[in-house]
């Protein structure tokens, strides 16, 4: 067994290596880099089940926690990741266009040594529990991705998201670090264990607290991307290069979202707090979802209708974490999540698949699919399937434990919204299958993808029907051994 | 001076960098107004840890230990925000956000 916090360190140092492979091999194939980091992510994932969970031994325990759900988030950062390099391996064509230099893959190899440096960013916040660890992982996950948003950097598109991101994202920083500021300010602590003891008891002042309190909401509803705060999310979701847009769409936002779990579990608890922040939480996830759901529905460019899709979904999540204190909310956002990583990272998959043969990502490249590589348009349909909801598929029974968990908690004005824009999303995506098996092709020539891609399609689309009719191995890895916690599955 | 006097001056510096971003149109003047909110934050860290002493008369080097990360990560955002904002420049001839509007609804 060995402590969790080698993980990151293998992780970085991993991605040292990449880089110091990419300067120093005089090889002028890039692509042995990406090999690399896919298998010493992988290598590190398989160590995650060898790592121990102990909380006390660690002399690190004031900052970090290695519990169950921080285990199950690395496992979850570093799954992102690694289907993240197969896509950009997939996707290097387009970058290679876009990134001149002396040789033609100069510049491929930090495109494929970054991800590896975000990663170990989304695995330390997975376990921060102290507002500097928070903030620090948080920054080393920002910066990175504003690298690579703007990574093409000979493509209009790519540089405006890139700057786009860069003020937007910095400024969500500015309120982050302001609202950690008033909360330290008047606990004078930034650990969150002992600022949830604090806060029990009920000398503190409840202005600056709630100051405090709403700014970090602030700064974390943009990295979540809900609405209001979801401003920059279609630009950049559609000017970045495929493989950073699924990782923001996945990685950043399960990030987001486990630092928010985290700081609602101390504060929601707290009576003077909790119906403030519920009320503020309804409202972020009643807006998202109305938002993200009508917004998609007249969008004809796939990477920009998922960018709504993404507001939408982070509206779902966020109906549990407002119901924070029902047994099941944590079970259910982190199931959520590994149901949206799946769907999510298939559609762009398939979408880089096709669009290195048709030159676009809009919908009207997908006509005919079903023709052409009915394969393809499968793993296509069982994605388009999931993220709306249909049932036997992974994103079903995420959607059906948040209505479980407000049903429980009594929030039915939330479930019925939910309700009502499922039926709103079940329009725009099947937009997309009408186009694949409805319309007829511009040609008739099959899609091609690298047998890697194919393997990795495949994995992805088996795990959404695998994990729609037979869900409790994720439930299980969330839920720790059987003696310490209620069994959901045992009902 | 006692705390409220530097948490005025933290507010106002906040306050100020919020409404540059908000009002300015030139990206490396809005750039700067971001700065300019984390060093309002950085403000208020050391006086709130200033002002909190502990039993033994030491300030609480918690929130000073977060200044320097905060200064850290800042030249970090800065080193990569200005590098990002001149390969615009080159692509565009233009730091005006009113101009780097291609993508839209």
């Amino acid at each position: 067994m060995m402590p969790a916090i080698y993980l990151e360190a293998i992780v970085l140092t991993l991605g040292v290596l990449l880089v110091l492979m990419e300067a120093f091999s005089n090889s002028e194939e890039k692509t042995p880099v990406a090999w690399l980091g896919i298998v010493g992510l992988t290598f590190v994932f398989i160590l995650t089940f060898f790592t121990a969970n102990d909380l006390s031994a660690s002399p690190y325990s004031a900052f970090y926690h290695a519990d169950f759900r921080a285990i199950f988030f690395k496992r979850f950062a570093l799954l992102t990741t690694i289907v993240v390099l197969v896509l950009s391996i997939e996707y290097r064509g387009v970058v290679q266009k876009y990134v001149f230099g002396s040789r033609p893959q100069a510049g491929l190899g930090e495109f494929y040594a970054l991800p590896v440096f975000t990663c170990a960013g989304l695995m330390w916040m997975a376990s921060a529990v102290d507002f500097i660890m928070i903030f620090v992982s948080l920054e080393l996950v920002t910066i990175s991705f504003y690298i690579l948003v703007a990574y093409m950097r000979r493509n209009a598109g790519s540089l405006e998201a890139g700057v786009k991101y860069l003020i937007l994202s910095a400024l969500s920083t500015g309120f982050f670090v302001y609202g950690i500021t008033w909360i330290y300010g008047v606990t004078g602590q930034t650990s969150l264990e002992k600022i949830g003891a604090i806060l029990l008891g009920l000398k503190v002042s409840h202005g600056p607290l709630l100051f405090g309190f709403m700014l970090v909401l602030t700064g974390l509803g943009f990295k979540i991307a809900c609405a209001p705060f979801q401003i920059w999310v279609p630009d950049v979701y559609q000017g970045a290069p495929t493989p950073v847009t699924a990782f923001l769409s996945v990685g950043s936002k399960a990030a987001g979202f486990i630092v928010l779990m985290r700081v609602a579990e101390v504060f929601l608890p707290v009576p003077w707090i909790n119906h403030k922040a519920v009320t503020i939480l309804v409202a972020l996830a009643a807006l998202s979802l109305l938002y993200g759901n009508l917004a998609a529905m007249p969008q004809h460019n796939l990477k920009r209708l998922m960018a709504y899709s993404s507001i939408a979904h982070a509206g779902y999540i966020l109906i549990a974490v407002a119901c924070i204190g029902s047994r099941y909310a944590n079970i259910a956002v982190s199931f959520y999540l590994a149901g949206y990583l799946l769907m999510t990272l298939l559609t762009f998959l398939v979408m880089a698949a096709v669009a290195n043969q048709a030159g676009g990502d809009d919908i009207v490249h997908f006509n005919g699919l079903g023709k052409r590589s009915p394969y393809l348009a499968f793993a296509m349909l069982a994605a388009m399937a999931s993220l709306a909801g249909i049932p036997l598929t992974v994103g079903f029974f995420g959607k059906f434990l948040i209505f479980y968990v407000a049903y429980e908690k009594g929030q039915f004005l939330l479930m019925g919204i939910g309700v009502l824009t499922v039926a709103a999303g079940f329009y725009y995506y099947f937009k997309v299958v009408r186009a694949m098996y409805w319309k007829e092709p511009a040609d008739d020539t099959p899609v091609r993808t690298s047998p890697l891609t194919g393997a990795t399609i495949a994995a992805l689309a088996f795990c959404i029907f695998f994990l729609g009719v037979y869900p409790a191995p994720v439930i299980r890895a969330l839920e720790g051994p059987p003696s310490d916690n209620p069994r959901l599955l045992a009902r | 001076m006692n705390l409220n006097d530097y948490l005025a001056v933290s507010g106002l510096l906040f306050a100020i960098g919020f409404a540059g971003v908000m009002l300015r149109r030139n990206i490396i003047i809005i750039f700067m107004c971001l700065e300019l909110m984390l060093n309002a934050a950085n403000l208020s860290l050391v006086a709130f840890s200033r002002f909190h002493v502990s039993a033994a008369g030491l300030p609480d080097y918690n929130g000073q230990m977060l200044v320097f990360f905060i200064i850290t990560v800042a030249a970090a955002e800065v080193a990569v925000g200005l590098a990002v904002i001149v390969s615009l420049y080159r692509a565009r001839r233009t730091t005006h956000v009113e101009d780097i509007t291609s993508m839209k609804f």
